[in-house]
């Protein structure tokens, strides 16, 4: 029973399954049903369906196929009757539905194709297949040149970039990418088609002309250049590469690695200093190296008992800490930073900074990272002239305190007293 | 320790009390009451009493509290009639004032004899107390200048021979004619006979006060003061350097130290001699001979010593006088004076019967 019930479940998704699948294969897309004059024909693509004779009294017409003006198919055939063929791989029917008399005699066809997706042209040619032109088929041609292929470091080649249309075909919407190498600087651009280019068929052209300068030893596979581009009938064609040229970058030494290398020095007002006066420290940078610094970072270690007290720009509190950042340093610049502190006991002290910045030696692809620190002379702090006060026992203050005010206090009493 | 009262009335009165009170702070500054305590041995009561706002608010070491101001325009202008009425008006509120400050041993009203204020309240007051009190009283009384008019003279008169009958135990005298000779302005001629008037007092107040023996006390003072015709001066002299004590107490008993103009040796009764000093000076021998000497021409003379480490040697000497000549010229003066003063006063009534005359003609018309 079960079994029964599971053969009638199976058959049915079966039948459903096929029904969908004939409904498709049975699917095609309409591309003309109208009346054709004899001696016209109906282009898709480059295939022409000319309507060369018809035959009023017998209902019937001979159709010539032809595709790039060969001859394929030559059938006649009656009304209701089909001419199948294949084009493009596609399936192609061309039904005949009537046919008229007149001073002219026309055929009524219907044309169906499995697929039209690939079609860019169908139209209904006057004088048929002899008139029927065709969109040549564009096909591009991309060199590189290099002017040399082996170049000493920092030296500059020239790079030109050639497109050739060598089709038949007049190639539209071309689309150039050229990637540019790595390991070189790009010194000069003399010349750039950008945007949307036509290249007519058997035009050459030149489409990049620039200079690099070689930055790295080493040997340097180019990307290719590409282009995208269609034909007239707006048909896009496969991408155009270019050959892919290999420089060999040597190593002369001449050119080697530069370093941004900053010096700090540091000064201090004053080394001996009383407790709770200022004193303004300066940190000295100058960039010694032949390249220049970015993101210069200084955190300044200020000893606890040492109070930061400002600044005369550059210096910022970042949890607590003063801190310094300066976006780049350029050669031979030379800059101060001045701050002022308070150290708030006795002691000798000294202030620690430790700093970082990054450069790029011109070689590596990466930044260069340094880091260090660097420390000021000692501060000696003595005793301020309040200290002694300061640190005297509470009733050393308030016992003269309490004298002052007790003497005020009496001398007002006593002045109340005597005043009449 | 003695409660000893002082009065001081009107201007004159006044000036000598802060003078006391001063001098009582030891300094010669102003400021001293700022930071420096009253020497007084005993507890002393001042108070200054006056007619006059301006002459209480001069004062500059008398305390607030014990200056009693007794509102009368600015004074009574030396009219002692109308200053007696005054203090009848305000007797009981500067009696209060007085019973206020406790019991007393011995009482001082210090005074011009001249002025209206002091001189007119003075007698009346010491009247009060006796009546209410037994304790001594005794009038420090300042005699004027004799060229400040009939006026004052005649006011000087009336009021001693009150002051005498108000039942005081004793005048001292001052006489700003005799202390003239200092010299200088009248104001610094004032201050300087309030400072002596001044120190006298603060030794005097010291030796009654004093337990010591061969000390004179207050016993022994009443027992001067009692003597001869009520009428008392003080003399008083501190060494100079080098002097000897015979010197200094012959000094303190010549015009050099006196307040009032008189021969010791030939109007004194009865006399107290105190010396004080260092007791390298006090030679007793000295002492003793110029004491005897004094107590040959005068009837009895306390003696006491107070010997005092490194100090000059001074010498007080209050002296009862039997006869004051001097006081005897004034009345004259002054009776000269009272009767000039009723001539002016005849002349002037004159000089309205003139006003009657010619009143007479008042309204009339003269007929022709
Ligand atoms: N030694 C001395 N004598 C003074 C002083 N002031 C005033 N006299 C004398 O006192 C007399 C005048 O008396 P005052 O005390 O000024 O008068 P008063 O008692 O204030 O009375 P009225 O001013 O009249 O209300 C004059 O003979 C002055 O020479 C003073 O400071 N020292
Ligand atoms: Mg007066």
């Amino acid at each position: 029973m079960v079994q029964f019930k599971n053969m009638c479940l199976l058959m049915l998704t079966l039948a459903l399954v096929s029904l969908v699948f004939t409904g498709n294969a049975c699917a095609k897309d309409m591309i003309f049903n109208g009346s054709i004059q004899e001696g016209d024909g109906y282009q898709i693509n480059t295939i022409v369906i000319d309507v060369a004779e018809v035959f009023v009294s017998a209902e019937s017409c001979v159709f010539k196929v032809y595709d790039e003006g060969e001859l394929e198919h030559d059938k006649l055939i009656n009304i209701d009757d089909t001419i199948t063929f294949t084009a493009e791989g596609e399936t192609i029917d061309v039904t005949l539905l009537s046919v008229s008399g007149g001073t002219l005699p026309q055929a009524t066809v219907s044309i169906t194709i499995t697929d039209d997706d690939n079609i860019y042209l169908k139209q209904i040619v006057d004088g048929g297949h002899e008139k029927a032109t065709f969109p040549g088929t564009p096909s591009l041609e991309i060199t590189k040149e290099v002017s040399s292929y082996t170049v000493d470091q920092g030296e500059v080649v020239t790079i030109k970039v050639t497109a050739r249309n060598k089709g038949d075909g007049k190639a539209t919407e071309v689309r150039f990418s050229d990637p540019k190498p790595t390991g070189f600087i790009l010194q000069e651009i003399l010349l750039e088609e950008t945007g949307q280019l036509t290249i007519d068929k058997y035009e050459t052209r030149t489409i990049f002309l620039y200079k690099l300068q070689a930055n790295e030893a080493g040997t340097f596979e180019f990307q290719p250049t590409r282009a995208s581009y269609s034909n007239e009938a707006d048909l896009d064609f496969p991408e155009a590469v270019s050959n892919i040229p290999v420089i060999t970058v040597t190593d002369t030494g001449k050119n080697a690695k530069k370093v941004a290398e900053l010096e700090f020095s540091t000064s201090i007002e004053s080394s001996s200093v009383k407790r709770n006066d200022e004193v303004e420290v300066v940190i000295n940078i100058k960039n010694q190296g032949d390249s220049s610094a970015n993101g210069v970072v200084l955190n300044i270690h200020l000893p606890e008992e040492v109070e930061y007290k400002g600044s005369n720009s550059n210096i910022e509190i970042i949890n607590g800490m003063p801190k310094a950042y300066l976006e780049t340093f350029g050669l031979d610049q030379e800059k101060e930073i001045r701050f002022v502190i308070k150290p708030t006991e006795l002691g000798t002290y000294t202030i620690t900074t430790d700093y970082s910045y990054q450069y790029e030696d011109g070689v590596s692809p990466d930044r260069q990272e340094v880091t260090g620190e660097f420390t000021t002379s000692t501060i000696d702090v003595a005793r301020g002239d309040l200290d002694s006060v300061i640190e005297q026992p509470w009733y050393v203050i308030a016992i003269p305190l309490l004298i002052i005010v007790a003497i005020g206090g009496w001398l007002f009493h006593r002045s109340r007293q005597y005043r009449f | 320790m003695l409660n000893i009262l002082i009065v001081g009335n009107g201007q004159c009165g006044n000036r000598i009390l802060d003078a006391i009170n001063k001098e009582a702070f030891g300094g010669k500054s102003k400021f001293a009451k700022f930071y420096s305590q009253q020497k007084y041995k005993s507890k002393v009561e001042t108070i200054a009493i006056n007619t006059a706002i301006n002459d209480l608010k001069e004062l500059s070491s008398t305390k607030a509290k014990d200056r009693i101001h007794i509102p009368h325009l600015h004074g009574v202008g030396a009219n002692r009639t109308l200053g007696k009425s005054v203090f009848e008006d305000n007797k009981s509120h500067i009696m209060r004032n007085i019973e206020e400050r406790g019991n007393f041993d011995v009482g001082f009203v210090i005074t011009s004899a001249s002025g209206g204020t002091g001189s007119s309240f003075t007698p009346p007051l010491i009247k009060e107390i006796k009546e209410k009190h037994d304790f001594p009283v005794y009038a420090v009384v300042v005699l004027p200048f004799r060229e400040e008019g009939t006026l004052y003279l005649q006011n000087a008169a009336f009021c001693l021979k009150e002051i005498r009958d108000s039942g005081v135990d004793g005048i001292i005298l001052a006489d700003n004619q005799f202390l003239k000779q200092i010299g200088g302005n009248v104001q610094s001629a004032y201050n300087t006979i309030n400072d002596m008037i001044a120190r006298r007092m603060l030794f005097l107040l010291d030796a009654l006060d004093s337990e010591m023996m061969m000390v004179t006390d207050l016993g022994d003072f009443k027992t001067v003061m009692s003597g001869g015709a009520g009428l008392a001066t003080i003399g008083f002299y501190e060494a100079e350097k080098g002097m000897n004590i015979k010197t200094t107490i012959q000094k303190a008993l010549s015009p050099n130290g006196l307040l009032f103009s008189t021969d010791v040796y030939k109007e004194g009764s009865r006399a107290m001699v105190i010396i004080k000093g260092d007791k390298s000076y006090l030679s007793i021998d000295e002492i003793s001979s110029e004491v005897e000497k004094l107590s040959s021409s005068v009837g009895h003379v306390f003696k006491g010593i107070i010997v005092r480490k490194g100090e000059a040697p001074q010498v007080l000497v209050v002296l009862t006088l039997e006869a004051a000549e001097e006081l005897e010229n004034l009345y004259s003066v002054a009776v000269d004076a009272i009767h000039q003063e009723r001539e002016k006063k005849t002349r002037v009534e004159e000089q309205k019967e003139i006003d009657k005359a010619f009143s007479q003609i008042d309204g009339l018309e003269p007929d022709y």
